[in-house]
């Protein structure tokens, strides 16, 4: 359970060694790619929506690469993962332990209480996602590449704005629950539900991960600027997520 | 932060408000869904300075009313008053003004005793984490240790040394002495004691008589959400010291022993698994047991107990009441 900085940093800390060990072997392994894309079309191709993403990189070189491995592969598969494990038990963990009568019985207010508690854990997931990201500026000169700060801090930004509405309910849910693997196992199945819609032809458009699609990406990299299509429903998603829980937490009884 | 104990600008005027130091409860009661955990219309005002014991069996309500005080539990009906401050229109303040030490002991096992002090001292002043440390060294805690390495009993010290660091005018202990050798236990009162002597207010909660009473300058009995009586300690270690158990052999005629036993200076008389209970006249025993000892077939019983009794005992004995 996260309580305290040093959890905070320890918890971030290894969430952004994982993120840096993803991408850095991606990245390592970008020459290879290159040289075998039709190949790898080939295969990829037995499932539709996966040859669509390996003909955008084939197509749009390094950059579509680079966000497939660290947005779509990385921070929505282990992010989502990391955002329902870091949220999950912040409440109900105190509950489900019998901790939240000492948590709350001293002179806090319960909204910082609250608010402490939900940006330490969303700042955990959120610095890792944007530090592994920039990283890849400096990693690219390896493999003779390169790609703008800008639109690494931009891609970046627009994957945080993903992960928390999902942070936000999860947290939602831990406020009124008190059972964080219930928790835990719910929003997991539900994330990976979603992920698996997003590989069938069918049903790709009704997944969130779309949000997260190579193609975003570089839509965002063409225009400089995030689209608020997406940023602004996530916004409120993730708004809408911190007041109630909040409201479920100012009256929720030990 | 600091822990102000100054008048509170939202606390109430005039003749009838609450001072500091003070605990005011004014027709109280509380529900959790269907089961009524305290009754309507609880009353209860503890003045400052002191140490007033809340007892009565687990169920009782004593837990609840104490997380009440300090507005962990919602209020829902009544008023409540801390140390000058309306716990409905300030309970952050009214936390800031007391420490509070659960009843329940679950703590963050990962964490030193140290790290837990520092968790639980959250928002005080640095000298009430130096008092604390001070107090947890005093009876012995290895404050360098992981707390899921200390026992029962260690725990409950951990919580104390925290409740008892802050400089405040009102401290509520809920079974601060539960799970506790004799030896500590003493320790801790003397605690308790000395705190109180330099005029702080002290609810303290028990389901044991035996434990508190020594510190006890008051004790409210609360059994089924109700306080059932209110009483100062002298007076009720009066009245149990009219309590006489006495254990006669298997053998004997249950019926021949209790009347003999019946007699003008008896009370009340009850047996129950072979013992029998006298609530005496009078505190002093030795004239039923000179009586006794006259009695004509009586056998000699095999044990006599005078003045020491469960609280269960002392609600059924003293107030005809079931302590459930």
């Amino acid at each position: 359970m996260l309580h305290g900085l040093k959890s905070y940093l320890v918890y971030s800390f290894g969430f952004l060694l994982v993120l840096e060990i993803m991408i850095a072997a991606a990245i390592y392994w970008w020459p290879t790619f290159e040289d075998n894309a039709q190949n790898i079309i080939n295969i990829a191709s037995r499932i539709p929506v996966l040859g669509g993403l390996a003909t955008t990189v084939k197509e749009k070189g390094v950059s579509a690469y680079v966000y497939g491995q660290q947005y779509f592969k990385g921070c929505a598969a282990l992010g989502t993962a990391a955002c329902v494990l870091f949220a999950a038990p912040s409440v109900a963990g105190e509950v489900h332990r019998g901790t939240m009568e000492m948590w709350l019985a001293r002179p806090v207010s319960r909204s910082r209480l609250f608010t402490e508690r939900w940006l330490g854990g969303f700042a955990a997931i959120a610095v890792p996602v944007v530090l592994s990201s920039l990283s890849i500026a400096w990693m690219l000169p390896w493999v003779d590449d390169s790609m703008p700060l800008g639109d690494l801090a931009l891609t970046s930004l627009h994957m945080v704005l993903f992960l928390a509405p999902i942070y936000a309910a999860t947290f939602a849910w831990s406020s009124i629950g008190s059972e964080p693997m219930r928790i835990s196992f719910v929003m997991l199945f539900l994330s990976v539900l979603a992920f698996a819609m997003y590989l069938v032809e069918a049903v790709t458009n009704y997944t969130p991960y779309r949000i997260v699609d190579i193609r975003v990406f570089l839509d965002i990299e063409a225009t400089g600027r995030l689209d608020w299509r997406y940023y602004v429903p996530l916004t409120a998603a993730t708004l809408a997520g911190y007041v109630v829980g909040l409201r479920s937490f100012l009256r929720r009884t030990p | 932060m600091t822990t102000s104990t100054a008048p509170h600008p939202g606390g109430a005027r005039g003749a009838n408000a609450p001072r500091e130091g003070t605990i005011l409860v004014r027709d109280l009661g509380h529900r959790f869904g269907d089961k009524t955990a305290l009754e309507d219309g609880l009353e209860l005002r503890v003045e400052a300075g002191g140490v007033v014991g809340l007892l009565g069996p687990n169920g009782s309500g004593k837990s609840t009313l104490m997380r009440l005080l300090v507005g962990l539990v919602p209020l829902e009906r009544g008023a409540i008053s801390v140390d000058g401050v309306q716990l409905e229109k300030d309970g952050l303040e009214v936390r800031r003004r007391v420490t509070y030490a659960p009843g329940e002991l679950h703590l963050y096992g990962e964490l030193t005793g140290e790290e837990h002090l520092r968790v639980l001292l959250r928002a005080r002043p640095a000298a009430a984490l130096r008092r604390a440390r001070e107090t947890a060294e005093e009876l012995g805690l290895p404050l360098k240790r992981r707390v899921r390495g200390y026992s029962h009993g260690m725990k409950r010290q951990l919580v104390f040394a925290a409740a008892m660091a802050p400089s405040v005018r009102v401290r509520i202990l809920d079974e601060i002495s539960e799970g506790l050798d004799p030896a500590k236990r003493s320790q801790i009162l003397d605690h308790i004691e000395h705190d109180a002597a330099s005029g702080t207010t002290i609810l303290l909660s028990s389901h044991h008589l035996g434990e508190v009473d020594r510190a006890c300058q008051r004790i409210v009995f609360l059994s089924a959400g109700r306080i059932i009586a209110d009483e100062t300690a002298e007076a009720v270690r009066a009245r149990a010291a009219r309590v006489l158990k006495l254990r006669f052999p298997e053998s004997a005629d249950g019926e021949a022993v209790a009347a003999a036993l019946q007699g003008a200076d008896v009370e009340t008389l009850s047996r129950e698994n072979g013992v029998f209970r006298l609530v005496l006249e009078d505190e002093d025993p030795r004239p039923f047991l000179g009586r006794l000892a006259a009695a004509e077939g009586l056998p000699a019983p095999l044990s006599i107990e005078h003045g020491r009794l469960s609280l269960r005992e002392l609600y059924r004995s003293l107030y005809g009441v079931e302590g459930t």
